[in-house]
């Protein structure tokens, strides 16, 4: 993003949501009409009291104005509704437009940027900084029109009729605006505001993990009041608001005030003039009503200014978290023919100077299996991962036939690579929309991908099958259940790349073989990585890479390797030692009770 | 009505003392009427036949006088209202979370946790912001309202009445109001918090929707949580805003019925049975006896959103605790199922069980996914209550016990570890948060835990990022399982399944475990058949029931669904990638 086109405030909300500008232009208008007709109450009550002071209040005219009146409230009712409906519906489709965008560009951030947030801090945006927004948008900007056009009138109308009292009657307003500004504009007012915010993002975030790890809170006895972090933040969270109220106190009761007692100067100043022969008494009437009326509504704007102030900072947040990070670059390439995967001096770091992947080069040719081994922290899972893009190399590159996977679209490196996680992720849709997963696939086919992966014959003991909204009370599935679920997006997905992490969740007596089975029919004619964690289960794969801290140690077979490679060999003993692990607890070990 | 129980029952809660600043608010009130007073009193004078204009200037230094001291009364007042809201909503989240701490835990399987999370953010906070910028106005209404019709009805009893009439007639079309909002208000609530949990979603999943091509507007269940939420959002304006207008209207309207009830007794009586100085002041003062009226209607929307926030506050304050029994000590540790049955919804997971584990033995629980292994570890944890037959630890009904008793003598090292933001230390200490440094330093050595600090940047003070995320499953298990070594509760209920968690860091776990286990009462959900050969017992399930039990010889000489498991493990444990074949 260029800084010199940047757009701040409700421009750059418009910009950001798509939104264009004709709801609020018509908000505005019947915001405009309305404020007008508002003063006709006040101009009925002055010419009925011209006529009583003149001793002509029989007028049978007074009744047509009356109706006249009730028609003017009428018509103000129907524009202040004309005007809150167009100024909600432009706010919910603003606030729709930046949901969208906001998740759309979520989606394109680097994978090491989400992971480094809690995800409560993502939330607040979404929730409570875009809500604020609507507040904004529906209810202060009518005001705002109402707040600017009522006074303007008022004055000019009140000019005409006496510009002294009308001078007079202008002073409250201008030392209100001059001060509010002064207040709002301050330092003190701006840094107390950042805080406001990241405290209650702190706060955000100690409630989420408080809420989300409630088991292990109960086990360890860690109640809302001793979890550190719940009471802490909850406390400073308070201690800010307090120090916010505390702040903005003295200008508040000091508007209040003068909002209250606005005509003095008017009344002190009328009564002088009314005593000394000077003013008739309807027209000091005239300004008692009208002259101080319209404060309260141009009082509206410094609360205005506060909100204003609230946005622009909630704008600027949002793209600071979201839209000053730098978007992964795709290119537009077509993608290959074949599907041989290649990593050439490949350097990566998660953080600045700490390299997870120094210098790694390796080949896969088409159609073969390799293993990537190692021990934990030796980059094997990483190296899976930037295959797919999550992360931007350092420096080096990976390529899929032949042309560099920056160089080809996101969507198309999506479309012909398939990944296994380590861990499984089910959505809150129907068992056919998570195996799906947006694919152009057939229901048959789905189900045939289920039977492959060994799942179509729990699912059918689903209370409605394949249509059982995962999520729902009652459902549930192990562990084992959903990885087999995730194998059937792959297997649908028929991908010509995959890579493989070999999960953990293969331990369960029952599933384990099914899984095998389904994974070993998976693999058959592709181009696979396997990130290994068993090494007896790639004894036979076509070619083991073994890393050690980031650094590419050896390439070989299974044979090659125990002769040749000492880590690979170490690696190999510790894991047959592993397998013959048996719990036993001292005290039943000898005695039987 | 609703709202107000609503809030009271909160208020009550949450020990607010808001009488004291609803005190100030009506001292302040007294300030907000005093010109309108001070305004009327003059016109009453100007129009006489000889204004006493000495009465008049006094009248206006009294004004000028009250004006003054208004700004530091308002200070303070502002200042002690906002503080007493502010130690309110802080004492709800508190009490809040503590709330939410002692329910079973049968209330996250029925709510997701995102959507808990945000009654105590986001319904708290509307209600924290609404209610501060409201209060003053209410309590301002109220007074204001009194103090002026009270005026006015001296002047006038009849024009008053008049006047005053119109506050029902609002009020009744602000109540339509409600009725018709309640609906769509509940569905709009409905829809904000599933846009929370679909949005949450999103982000723990994205890598799997970047693989499948599925960010952005590509995710529908996210997309359609946004439009349905942007739909009911407008509906409920829609059935607010016309007859909330329409009482604003009213007011309108009851004021120019007022003047035309006057000038029609002018007509009448030639200006007889009302006075011009009534008159007058009706005119000029009336107008202002619904602004105060009109500024609570106008935030009439507001506040029902609030109120919705107010109930869904409440039904958490609501839901039974089950800290029911009191604190114990127990001198012994065997648990005992009797004829236990339990069910997280409608479907039975457990059926009619009865089972002893004895104290300081190994047993093993086996079985199909689903067969009710991990609800046998959760009942003894009391994370729930069973629905028939009893437990017991030590003779002693978990019912009858403080679930602090409970939880106090149970430890968990369970597949799915919850780390918290903060250091691998403190992460610890949780464990037990009375123990040393010293203490704290051995259960991390006894669990393997030091073995990978050192390739940490700070050792054991290095932050591990939310849930853990820049550890490896094995690195978390370790640290849950110095946690339970530092708290050295005598019952461990153990899932086996946790060593395969790091697979390359297996034999360190094994390692750990061993040391967490010694001379304990272990539970251990097998997976791998080989890891509990040993056990005392073995307790293999099936749907619920218990199929057999015994010890691995026996159960393997009985020919029964064990010795089929155990099976098909030697035959699966030789299981490879075949590469290239068929």
């Amino acid at each position: 993003m260029r800084k010199d086109k940047k757009k701040s405030g409700l421009a750059r909300l418009l910009e950001l949501s798509g939104q264009k500008k004709g709801l609020l232009i018509v908000s505005s208008a019947a915001a405009t009409i309305q404020a007008l007709l508002t003063m006709v109450p006040y101009i009925l009550i002055f010419y009925m009291l011209k006529e009583l002071l003149n001793g002509r209040i029989t007028n049978p005219d007074i009744r047509i104005w009356l109706a006249w009146a009730f028609a003017a409230v009428v018509l103000s009712g129907v524009m202040m509704f004309i005007a809150a409906m167009a100024s909600h519906i432009a706010a919910f489709n603003i606030l729709y437009g930046l949901r969208c965008k906001i998740t759309d560009k979520l989606g394109k951030l680097p994978m090491g940027y989400l992971r480094n947030r809690s995800s409560g801090a993502f939330k607040k945006i979404i929730a409570d900084d875009v809500e604020r927004i609507e507040l904004f948008i529906a209810h202060s900007l009518p005001d705002t029109v109402r707040a600017l056009v009522l006074p303007l009138v008022i004055l000019g109308y009140l000019f005409v009729v006496d510009w002294r009292l009308a001078l007079m009657s202008f002073l409250p307003l201008l030392i209100l605006v001059v001060a509010a500004s002064a207040t709002s504009g301050s330092k003190d007012f701006k840094s107390s505001i950042r805080k406001y915010h990241d405290s209650l993002e702190e706060m955000n975030g100690g409630i989420v993990e408080f809420v989300r790890a409630m088991p292990v809170m109960k086990i360890f006895g860690q109640s809302a009041s001793a979890f550190a972090k719940y009471s802490d933040t909850v406390t400073a969270f308070d201690g800010h608001v307090k120090g916010w109220s505390r702040l903005t106190a003295p200008p508040w009761a000091m508007i209040i005030s003068f909002l209250t007692n606005a005509l003095l100067p008017l009344l002190a100043f009328g009564l002088y003039l009314y005593f000394s022969g000077g003013l008739d008494l309807p027209v000091f009437f005239l300004f008692l009503i009208l002259g101080v009326g319209y404060i309260r509504p141009a009082f509206k704007l410094t609360t205005v200014k506060g909100e204003i102030i609230k946005i622009i900072e909630g704008v600027k947040r949002m793209d600071e978290i979201l839209f000053e990070v730098e978007e992964q670059k795709s290119g537009i390439k077509p993608v290959p023919e074949g599907f041989s995967l290649e990593f050439r001096s490949v350097w990566f770091s998660y953080v600045d100077g700490v390299d997870v992947i120094k210098n790694v080069s390796f080949k896969v040719p088409q159609g073969s299996i390799t293993a990537l081994v190692g021990p934990s922290g030796s980059g094997k899972s990483t190296a899976g991962q930037l295959i797919a893009r999550f992360y931007d190399l350092k420096s080096g590159s990976i390529t899929l036939g032949g042309v560099n996977i920056n160089d080809l679209s996101t969507e198309d490196l999506m479309k012909h690579v398939g990944f296994v996680f380590q861990d499984n992720m089910m959505f809150q849709q129907s068992i056919h929309d998570n195996i799906l997963m947006g694919m152009d696939k057939t229901r048959e086919e789905v189900m045939a991908a289920a039977r492959t992966a060994r799942c179509h014959d729990f699912i059918m003991q689903l209370p409605d099958g394949y249509d059982t909204r995962f999520g729902d009370k009652g459902i549930h599935l192990s562990g084992g259940e959903q990885q087999r679920i995730q194998l059937a997006r792959v297997i649908l997905k028929d991908a010509p790349v995959l890579i493989l992490d070999e999960a953990t969740a293969f331990s369960d007596p029952e599933n384990e073989h099914l899984i095998m089975t389904a994974i070993n029919e998976l693999i058959q004619h592709k181009t696979v990585i396997i990130i290994a964690h068993r090494l007896s289960t790639i004894a036979d794969v076509d070619q083991i890479v073994v890393l050690d801290k980031g650094e590419l140690q050896a390439v070989g077979s299974h044979g090659e390797l125990l002769r040749e490679n000492q880590l690979y060999t170490g690696m190999w003993n510790a894991h047959k030692r592993a397998k013959e692990f048996e719990i036993v607890n001292e005290t039943s070990a000898g005695e039987k009770i | 009505m609703n709202m107000l129980r609503n809030l009271i029952y909160i208020l009550r809660r949450a020990h607010a003392r808001l009488v004291a600043a609803a005190a100030g608010e009506m001292l302040h009130g007294i300030f907000l009427a005093a010109p309108t007073g001070v305004l009327l009193f003059i016109i009453w004078e100007l129009f006489k036949e000889q204004p006493d204009s000495r009465k008049i200037w006094s009248m206006v230094i009294v004004l000028a006088v009250m004006f003054v001291v208004q700004m530091g009364v308002a200070r303070r007042v502002v200042v002690k209202t906002y503080h007493a809201i502010f130690t309110m909503t802080a004492k709800l989240r508190l009490m809040l979370g503590d709330h939410l701490h002692k329910v079973s835990l049968g209330l996250y399987k029925k709510r997701e946790p995102g959507d808990l999370a945000s009654v105590v953010l986001q319904d708290v906070s509307t209600f924290e912001t609404i209610f501060s910028n409201q209060f003053q106005n209410m309590v301002g209404a109220l007074f204001g309202t009194l103090f002026l019709s009270i005026f006015l009805f001296v002047l006038d009893w009849k024009l008053a009445l008049l006047m005053i009439s119109a506050i029902p007639c609002a009020f009744l079309c602000v109540v339509a109001a409600t009725k018709m909002a309640e609906k769509i208000s509940h569905k709009h609530l409905g829809s904000r918090t599933e846009t929370g949990s679909r949005f949450i979603e999103y982000i723990q999943g994205v890598q799997y929707l970047k693989a499948f091509n599925l960010t952005g507007d590509r995710f529908l269940s996210l997309k359609r949580a946004f439009e349905e939420l942007r739909r009911n959002s407008i509906k409920l304006e829609a059935a607010f805003g016309p007859l909330v207008i329409t009482s604003l209207v009213v007011f309108e309207f009851f004021f120019l019925v007022m003047v035309y009830a006057a000038i029609s007794r002018l007509d009448h009586a030639g200006g007889a049975t009302i006075a011009i100085p009534a008159f007058v002041a009706f005119l000029v003062v009336g107008y202002r006896l619904y602004t105060p009226l009109q500024l609570v209607v106008a935030s009439y929307a507001e506040l029902s959103y609030m109120n919705t926030g107010l109930k869904r506050i409440r039904q958490i304050l609501e839901t039974p605790v089950q800290d029911s029994g009191k604190d114990s000590r127990l001198d012994k540790y065997e648990i005992s199922f009797e004829n236990v049955s339990f069910s997280y919804t409608d479907r039975d997971v457990l059926k009619e069980i009865s089972l002893t584990i004895p104290e300081k033995g190994l047993t093993a629980l086996v079985g199909a996914s689903g067969a009710g292994k991990t609800t046998i570890t959760n009942l003894i944890a009391r994370f729930w209550d069973v629905q028939k037959g009893r437990i017991t630890i030590g003779g002693v009904d978990l019912k009858d016990m403080s679930s602090q008793t409970v939880h106090g003598m149970i430890s968990q090292v369970f597949q799915d570890v919850y780390l918290f933001d903060d250091t691998i230390y403190n992460n610890i200490k949780i464990g037990n948060p009375a123990a040393t440094e010293a203490e704290i330093m051995h259960a991390a050595k006894k669990a393997q835990v030091t073995e990978f600090l050192s390739v940490l940047e700070n050792g054991i003070h290095t932050k591990v990022g939310e849930g853990g995320a820049k550890l490896s499953g094995g690195q978390k298990q370790r640290i849950s399982i110095a946690r339970a070594m530092l708290k050295d509760a005598p019952i461990i209920l153990l899932d086996e399944a946790t060593a395969a968690l790091d697979p390359e860091n297996e034999i360190y776990i094994q390692q750990a475990i061993q040391e967490l286990v010694k001379a304990k009462t272990v539970v251990v959900i097998a997976h791998k058949l080989q890891t509990i050969r040993n056990a005392d017992n073995i307790i293999v399930l099936q749907d619920g029931r218990i199929l057999e039990a015994g010890n691995h010889q026996e159960l393997l000489e009985s020919n029964g669904l064990y010795s089929q498991y155990w099976n098909t493990q030697q035959t699966t444990r030789g299981w490879k990638i075949a590469a290239g074949s068929h």
